[in-house]
């Protein structure tokens, strides 16, 4: 219909003909001109960094080549803050991609007042992360409830900060991203939920499965695309969790929960801004071959489901 | 028999993960009321409640000035992130142009970058722009985010496009169109890309944190992270209190516009 329209002689039409190579780029102007300056910009510099000795307070910098990186590689407490960062993922990805599972399950039922325990799952995510942090510090401190759990449970002798145990310290940390995110995936879920019919859970039910057999055996496959969702999320925001660790441990007890985050903000507070911007090269990779991999293998999955 | 067995075993679930995610907050909100005269851990009731940690906060921590300028950054990134989203979402959904593929991929590889890479150059480009202790400064990574524009994106593929056709044969203009007809009937996903602004700009903190040295532009993350320093004694209740202060206001937000929170993820997940 606008073909036809165009085609008339009309000078008014034409006009608008005219400018319609510029539209489009009109609308996209403010955000691409945001973007440009305040993403792109810093993070090609962030690369241009990772080969210079850059110095922020001079605002110039030599090429170096690769010796930042050969540098950063050398660096125990960057071996270190790999291996946490690793090990953060390793717990907290299975947490991430089942708990809420289990949570958007038992909100999709109809239950009545369901609406208002979806609010209260969500509430964490609203919360300021700092917020998080240090209501959970309290709680895990000797006289906190945590910390008198782990003793009332037989766990420890005594009270017990699992903060400031080397052993314990990350895996404390994690609780606090995965309760964080709790809401967040159960909404991503609850949408892939709700493209699952019934009629499957109705055929089920009627040969007889048990719900734990339903969950296995038809929720959890239906969900494969949400699960990619999630754990390409978990994997790229979990390593770049910052104030759970900052203010509650702040990387340690020695080190045990310094993770590339919190090496790479230190580094940065030193100025030393071309190393940090080398890390930041590691941590970025990181996150794109984590979310590769899983896209991987999920895709066949995924076609196995279809057949 | 069967049925009420499971459906016990349901509410069970229910209840055990509502007081996992509102177990922190009750206990904070007990440790606020206690009074300056009371032990820190020695109940966990309070014996005489009193308000006293609030008003501390507001008086003395200066939380009404972080206060203020959370509100202040705030009620400049929602409204601006909202309009250049969803302008620049328009063309991405609507128009084909030279060049849009190359846009949609620079535009998701930003969202996957994490934000410790380029955190030093962003620290050095906007203290040379002289945006350091500005409002501006503070919420520089909030307006026009790629998050928002396929959010919006994804809004405005599911409008059919008969609506604008017969606009166009009124002689309305783009611009026109996309104000008048499609901004309207998306109305649910503005007002979630307001409450994920609104969250994130509200609860931001290491930007802040390095972009802010001087504390009379601290937001309430930092003003809070900064009270934590010293994390003993009777200030844990003043934690307690500002902690609840710095998310009462996101709460409140959330659970007023919450009947409008769309389902963001949906079509995005789409096997």
């Amino acid at each position: 219909m606008r073909l036809t329209l165009n085609k008339q002689s009309n000078v008014k039409v034409k006009k608008r003909k005219e400018s319609s190579v510029l539209t489009p780029w009109l609308f996209l102007l403010p955000a691409l001109l945001m973007i440009s300056v305040f993403y792109i910009y810093p993070i090609l510099q962030a690369f241009m960094w990772s080969v210079q000795d850059y110095k922020i307070i001079a605002g110039e910098g030599a090429f170096v080549g690769l010796d930042n990186f050969r540098y950063i590689f050398q660096d125990s407490l960057f071996w270190r803050a790999l291996t946490n960062s690793l090990l953060f993922l390793v717990v907290v990805l299975p947490l991430n991609v089942f708990l809420p599972i289990i949570v958007a399950s038992a909100v999709n039922q109809k239950v009545k007042g369901i609406g208002l325990f979806r609010v209260i799952y969500y509430s964490p995510v609203v919360t300021p992360m700092v917020v998080a942090a240090l209501m959970w510090r309290m709680l895990y401190v000797e006289s906190g409830f945590v910390g008198n759990l782990v003793h009332f449970l037989g766990l420890y002798d005594r009270p017990t900060n699992l903060l400031m145990q080397t052993s314990t310290a990350l895996f404390a940390v994690t609780v606090i991203t995965v309760w964080k995110g709790l809401g967040y995936y159960m909404m991503i879920y609850l949408a892939g939920l709700q493209s699952i019919s019934d009629e499957v859970y109705e055929a089920a039910s009627i040969d007889g499965a048990s719900p734990i057999q339903k969950f296995f055996k038809i929720t959890v496959p239906m969900l494969a695309p949400s699960i990619t969702l999630v754990s390409i999320m978990t994997i790229i925001n979990g390593l770049k969790v910052f104030e759970e660790i900052a203010l509650t441990t702040g990387g340690g007890p020695a080190g045990a929960t310094t993770t590339l985050v919190i090496y790479i903000f230190d580094k940065f507070r030193n100025l030393e801004v071309s190393t940090a911007s080398a890390a930041g090269i590691v941590l970025l990779v990181l996150a794109a071959t984590g979310s590769v991999i899983q896209l991987k293998l999920n895709s066949g999955k995924e076609k196995d489901l279809k057949g | 028999m069967k049925m009420t067995k499971n459906k016990i075993l349901l509410y069970l679930l229910i209840i055990f993960f509502v007081f996992v995610t509102v177990g922190p907050f009750v206990f904070t909100l007990l440790m606020s009321l206690k009074g300056p005269a009371e032990g820190v851990y020695t109940n966990i009731f309070p014996r005489d409640p009193s308000l006293d940690n609030y008003f501390i906060a507001f008086r003395q921590a200066r939380f009404d000035e972080y206060l203020i300028n959370t509100v202040i950054a705030v009620l400049i990134a929602v409204p601006l992130n909202i309009l250049f989203c969803s302008l620049a979402a328009y063309p991405l959904a609507r128009m084909d142009f030279k060049g849009k593929n190359v846009i949609l991929i620079t535009i998701i590889a930003t969202m996957a970058v994490p934000f410790q890479l380029f955190m030093a150059p962003l620290f050095n480009l906007v203290g040379n722009m002289g945006l350091r202790n500005s409002y501006i400064g503070l919420i520089v990574l909030q307006v026009g985010t790629a998050f928002g524009i396929f959010l919006i994106r994804q809004s405005y593929l599911t409008i059919p496009k008969a609506l604008e056709e017969s606009a166009y044969m009124d002689g309305a203009n783009k611009f026109q169109v996309w104000f008048r007809i499609i901004l309207p009937m998306i109305k649910p996903t503005l007002i979630t890309l307001g409450i994920y602004t609104f969250t994130f700009t509200w609860g931001d903190y290491l930007w802040p944190l390095i972009n802010t040295t001087d504390n009379e532009m601290y937001t309430l993350s930092i003003g809070l992270a900064q009270l934590s320093q010293s994390f003993d004694g009777s200030n844990i209740k003043l934690i307690s209190a500002a902690s609840l202060l710095t998310t009462i206001p996101s709460l409140a937000i959330f659970i007023w516009l919450q009947k409008y929170f769309v389902g963001t993820t949906k079509g995005a997940v789409k096997g």
